[in-house]
């Protein structure tokens, strides 16, 4: 795994909006060199202020994009989302070991399971590991927050909508994992808020899964 | 008569400052200082800061303060995580003549000494080494410290050292090993293998169980003994370690909190019921394995029925030690922005129920191990002939002797128990036994 601490020039490329809260930054990359599923400490050049994002583009893209969800009353992810085009960044980094025990080479079944912009470091991961068997669950409010949906091969996306009727499952992940529609998979990963992964867990591991075939990251 | 110089030393903080601060004074006292109590006067102090929690930056400053007022002539050496930390606010402080921070920390004896020779260096303009410590000689420890591993990536939420730190590295090991022949060397029975988070060495193609074989198979009469470990990333090989007869049986494994949601919300790298299976795995091994602990009360958002399941928990792992820590809210972790924060008063009483619950299992554990025979390194021998010292299995162990070596191992079966407020196993010196 790479541990360097990237100490390059990071410059913004863009801010695309992907609806009223979200959005992805996209900045160069900077001899930067990360494993799909490490994030990063990013802030404005000179604020002193940075926050973990976990990182969204694969790992061969030419540009690093993070996907954030700007919080109420927050000082990074809003001061990040009116960054102009040129702007520099702070970035501290790469870190984290989530997703580095996957072994692509043994063709293992994944699934992966995320709440909101948890799906970022899943993003990531297919994206420079396009053979990989997975399917994902996405636990998002409506499907205004399924985000790029077209970047994942067809019936592997499957969404469970949690207000909004579209969506492939109406209801939370958890209901979705209770009803035991979702066949086994060699390992199962969680990204997300912990009430969504401490629920989830508990579900997986009643209904057989082992403790190394499960792996968490918790957003905040 | 040449007046050798005096130098103060303050450690605060965690175990690999206490390391690296032993490794200093023997740096000194190998350079000709005498080495004075911290709050005596000196020509140079020492001191060597944490900064985990705000109330440590608090400690920290009230010694920076109480050494300059000490010694207003002496020079004033400010190391460890604070100097990392505040590196440019303590540089702008008259009163503290260098500020090195851990990079640096190793060289701060040829910068003093530079100092007193008229060459005035910014500390970094000296070559830095993370592990490129004096191998400690002159200690008041039985047992020393063996450096193999420094910094952290994981970022548990309530934690600032991996900013302070900085990233995990490993040392080589071909240094780990010379270091371990020269500490045998000098006499040293006991080595505690120590480091930020061990568990997650990494270097050559050699993980922590690799290297910790390594050191299991350098030649001596000594034993090894495993400091502060993360649950996590453990292989088979790790418990089929502990087969080895140089390998203590005792492990000091960081729990933090019983709850699940609890260990999420701290974004700990392991669940509670992992940690239970490994305790376990541990114990139908070696049953008599003796398993330690950190536990933090009132983490943000820790409810009643949070701090139940780590009582409960605790009494299940059956700890022989819990070191309790109030949850203390450091600016720039992810954890002091979160809600929920959980008041002092809850702490305290939280903090004191964990407390009791310790010295009870620790009495429990005692108990078991009447009748058992320990092989205890003895660091001192009173004018009664009382000897005092540790068993492989970390608990404290006192017996009549009729020879006052110290820093030898003798074979002792364990009799009773002596309570009192620090309870210590009582025993008798199996040879002198077996010669009656």
């Amino acid at each position: 795994m790479n541990t360097t601490t990237a100490v390059d020039q990071h410059i913004v490329e863009k801010v695309r909006n992907l609806n009223s809260s979200t959005y992805i930054l996209k900045f160069s990359r900077g001899g930067l060199e990360f494993t799909p599923g490490q994030h990063l400490n990013v802030g404005k050049k000179g604020s002193g202020q940075h926050r973990e994002y976990s990182i969204y583009s694969g790992s061969d893209s030419d540009s690093i994009e993070l996907l954030i969800k700007e919080v109420d009353d927050g000082m990074v992810s809003n001061q990040l989302r009116n960054l102009k085009r040129g702007e520099e960044l702070s970035v501290k980094g790469p870190y984290g070991f989530f997703l580095t025990d996957i072994r692509p080479e043994k063709g293992e079944k994944l699934l992966f399971i995320a709440s909101g912009t948890g799906i970022a470091p899943f993003h990531s991961y297919i994206r420079s590991n396009p053979g990989a068997n997975y399917r994902i669950i996405h636990g998002i409010r409506d499907m205004d927050e399924a985000y790029d949906p077209e970047d994942y091969k067809k019936g592997r996306y499957f969404t469970c909508t949690s207000r909004g009727q579209k969506g492939d499952f109406h209801g939370r992940i958890t209901d979705y994992l209770l009803s035991g529609a979702e066949e086994p998979a060699d390992k199962v990963y969680l990204c997300g808020n912990s009430s969504m992964i401490y629920d989830a867990m508990d579900i997986l591991r009643a209904s057989g899964y082992r403790h190394d075939q499960l792996f968490t990251e918790v957003y905040f | 008569m040449k007046v050798l110089k005096k130098v103060a030393f303050k450690t605060l903080g965690c175990r690999l400052n206490q390391y690296e601060t032993d490794a200093l004074v023997t740096s000194f006292h190998n350079a000709g200082y005498h080495i004075v109590d911290f709050g005596e006067e000196a020509d140079v102090t020492v001191i060597n800061t944490c900064t985990v929690t705000n109330q440590s930056d608090v400690k920290s400053r009230n010694t920076i303060n109480q050494a300059a007022a000490k010694s207003p002539e002496g020079l004033v050496v400010v190391t460890g995580c604070m100097a990392d930390h505040y590196k440019q606010k303590l540089e702008s402080q008259e009163q503290i003549t260098y500020v090195v921070d851990n990079d640096h920390k190793s060289q701060i004896v040829s910068l003093v000494d530079g100092h007193f020779a008229g060459e005035i260096l910014h500390p970094d303009q000296v070559q830095g080494d993370r592990f490129n410590f004096d191998t400690v000689q002159k200690s008041l420890h039985t047992r020393t410290s063996v450096k193999i591993q420094d910094g952290c990536d994981n970022f548990c939420t309530f934690c600032i050292i991996p900013s302070v730190r900085g990233r995990a590295i490993s040392r080589p090991l071909d240094d780990i090993l010379d270091n371990v022949r020269r500490v045998v060397d000098n006499g040293f029975k006991e080595l505690v293998i120590t480091g930020v988070n061990i568990g997650r060495y990494e270097a050559a193609g050699l993980d922590f169980e690799g290297v910790l074989e390594k050191v299991l198979e350098v030649p001596g009469d000594f034993r090894v003994r495993i400091s502060s470990l993360e649950p996590d990333g453990f292989s088979d090989r790790f418990h089929e370690l502990f087969t080895h007869p140089k390998l203590a049986p005792h492990l000091h494994l960081c729990l933090q909190s019983g709850s699940e949601q609890i260990l999420l919300k701290m974004r700990r790298m392991y669940s509670a019921q992992y940690f239970m299976e490994t305790v376990e795995r541990f114990r139908e091994a070696i049953p008599d394995f003796n398993f330690t602990t950190d536990i933090i009360v009132g983490f943000p958002g820790e409810t009643d029925e949070d701090f139940e399941k780590t009582l409960d928990f605790a009494q299940r792992a059956r700890f022989a030690h819990i070191h309790t820590f109030r949850y203390s809210r450091r600016s720039g972790t992810r954890a002091d922005r979160m809600p929920d924060q959980v008041p002092g008063k809850v702490m305290t009483s939280r903090s004191e129920e964990i407390r009791k619950l310790s010295e009870s299992l620790r009495l429990e554990y005692m108990q078991s191990m009447i009748g058992k025979k320990q092989r205890v390194l003895i660091e001192k021998v009173s004018g009664k002939m009382m000897a005092s010292g540790y068993g492989e299995h970390y608990l404290p162990v006192e017996f009549l002797t009729d020879d006052n070596t110290k820093n030898r191992f003798a074979d002792v079966i364990l009799t009773g128990i002596k309570e009192g407020a620090e309870p210590v196993m009582v025993g008798k010196d199996s040879s002198l036994q077996s010669e009656r």
